[in-house]
């Protein structure tokens, strides 16, 4: 998925761009900005060698807009402005990213039913960035409808909200309440907006090549051979596993926060310590945030109240439902589908377990409990660990052979380590000892870098830096990215892709 | 103005004592209220006045006196 030229954030050329396109802004009045702004994202998306892909941006922009004019200006034909410019979008998604998957299942079930007849399985497309830029552009017009914004007059502003560049491959998913008036073109950049923009994509290229790019290996070789691994191997290479989709993510999205940044934009932050979470609801509270309160907002909500009279299990099943679209928006395999009917049926059954809670902690001493939330914390961890097996296997078959390999074969696979089997292999992953070493104490750094950032208000982007004293000195902090620096440079992998593009 | 019957309805679903319900009265102040029992209040608002509401008229409601002026056309 990628041409020569491309524009990844982790090139040497992403730099380049950044450094041409901020000159180019300076020397635009603040009310033509968006004429700079637009033509980068425009030739960032071309960059990736996709033709079709801008000619795809480049209508659904135009008919996103006008449907946005006739919801707000026509009330008579607010229906089917609404419905054609969702049908618009979802044809876009469906058709770039589900025909492959959809002929091959209608074949399957030819086959199931005795019939002879196929249909023929296309070529798979790309989709860089269209799940994305789609769910933005359902969202506006779901907005524009229901009177949360007004209909954006303006092409030129318009087009740049659904393709600014620092979001458009893999977000953060931006609302037009937060995002369209900063293009307006009466936002200032200052002094704090460039230091903070630097900081933010330094940090994210840091979780991303140094730390997400180093526990890749361990992950590759143990979900590249599911079958030849015991269950203790596959239990720590998914642990890796979370470490690294966080950190590829959280990078990545730090990267684009700061991007945006520079050019006096703030975008929206989509990573709140989730593993931190003390149930898998406050999980979806804390990870990939845009997306969550997408389907929140678009896809659950008006579920939700559509399912009301099933009274108890109305909430239960739409969650189920709203889930099941997060695992295909994910992809277009089984595995995703798997992976979202697994949270799904978590948080269904979470909502049903309610009242019972209380009276189990009493039951259990753990209602006053201290050791309460760590409890939580690990369970939740643990059950999110589950799922993700189900989102790294290369196929359903493999997710559920592992997952049942996990459950039955922790204990003898324990068992078989105290007596002293082939830790190399087993626990190190057949990495050796150093490196398994080096990225357990990665992880670590990674983990406490983000906090003192979090704590610091640089990747929490609605606080003020300069409303609070620095919680190290100059020195303490020049040395610390003087060490990220060199990091990067140095100890950096040959920088994979990231992982939520391919969504 | 919300009335006495409506502000009776939330409370009682919500398992409040007593608030104070006006117009201007959103979800996020009012404790309890979260998209789990908002959904209970629809349906108890529903059962309470015997009236339907489409889903597309309960998401665009912003507060109390919205949903009240809702149930007044509902009614008239």
């Amino acid at each position: 998925m990628s041409a020569y030229g491309a524009l990844a954030f982790t090139s040497p050329l992403f730099l380049l761009f950044l450094l041409g396109a901020l000159g180019a802004t300076a020397v635009f009045p603040l009310r033509h900005r968006w004429v700079p702004l637009l033509t980068a994202s425009y030739l960032f998306y071309a960059s990736w060698g996709v033709g079709y892909l801008l000619a795809v941006l480049g209508s659904l922009t135009v008919a996103t807009w006008a449907c946005g004019l006739t919801l707000e200006r026509d009330e008579r034909r607010q229906g089917v402005a609404l419905a054609a410019g969702i049908a618009v979008a979802l044809g876009a998604l469906v058709g770039l990213r589900y025909v492959p998957f959809l002929a091959d299942n209608t074949n399957r079930l030819l086959e199931v039913g005795g019939l002879r007849t196929r249909v023929p399985v296309p070529e798979a497309l790309s989709s860089l960035g269209v799940s994305y830029y789609t769910l933005q552009a359902i969202s506006y017009l779901v907005d524009v409808r229901y009177g949360v914004v007004g209909a954006e007059r303006h092409l030129g502003r318009f087009a740049l909200h659904l393709s600014f560049f620092p979001k458009l491959l893999q977000g953060p998913i931006e609302r037009a309440p937060g995002l369209l008036p900063q293009l307006s073109g009466r936002v200032q950049v200052r002094g704090v907006d460039l230091r903070a923009g630097t900081q933010l994509i330094l940090w994210g290229l840091f979780q991303k090549i140094v730390v997400a790019d180093r526990l890749a290996p361990f992950v590759a070789s143990v979900y590249g051979d599911l079958r030849g691994h015991s269950a203790l191997s596959i239990l720590l290479a998914t642990y890796f596993f979370s470490a690294q989709l966080y950190f590829d993510f959280a990078g990545y999205t730090d990267m684009a926060l700061g991007a945006a940044r520079l050019f006096g934009i703030r975008l929206t932050q989509n990573f709140d310590s989730p593993y931190l979470a003390r149930s898998v609801a406050e999980f979806w509270r804390r990870w990939h945030i845009s997306l969550s309160t997408w389907l929140l907002d678009y896809v659950f909500r008006p579920l939700q109240l559509s399912l009301r009279d099933w009274r108890t299990w109305g909430t239960p099943a739409a969650l189920v439902l709203t889930f099941l679209a997060s695992g295909v928006w994910h992809g277009a395999s089984w595995g995703f589908v798997a992976w979202g009917l697994l949270h799904g049926v978590y948080l269904g059954t979470s909502i049903l377990y309610r009242r019972p809670q209380g009276k189990l902690h009493r039951l259990l001493g753990l209602k006053e409990s201290l050791l309460l939330a760590p409890l939580q914390v690990a369970v939740t961890f643990h059950l999110v660990c589950f799922s993700w097996v189900f989102f790294r296997a290369p196929s359903l078959d493999g997710a559920v052979w592992a997952a049942g390999r996990l459950i039955r074969g922790l204990p003898d696979a324990l068992v078989r380590l105290a007596r002293g089997g082939d830790v190399d292999s087993v626990v190190y992953l057949g990495q050796g000892r150093g490196a398994f070493v080096g990225a357990v104490a990665l992880v670590v750094v990674g983990a406490l870098l983000r906090s003192y950032l979090r704590r610091a208000g640089v990747t929490q982007e609605r606080r003020e830096r300069t409303t609070q004293p620095p919680l190290a000195s100059t020195w303490v902090r020049a040395a610390v990215y003087a060490w990220m620096v060199y990091l990067i440079a140095f100890a950096g992998t040959s920088a994979q892709g990231f992982i939520y593009q391919r969504f | 103005m919300v009335s006495e019957k409506l502000k009776g309805v939330i409370l009682k679903e919500l398992e409040l004592d007593d608030w104070d319900i006006q117009d201007e009265t959103t979800a996020e102040t009012v404790p309890g209220w979260d998209s789990l029992s908002h959904v209970r209040i629809v349906n108890a608002v529903e059962d309470a006045y015997r009236v339907r509401f489409r889903t597309s008229e309960i998401v665009r409601l912003r507060n109390v006196g919205q949903l009240q002026e809702l149930l007044d056309k509902k009614l008239s």
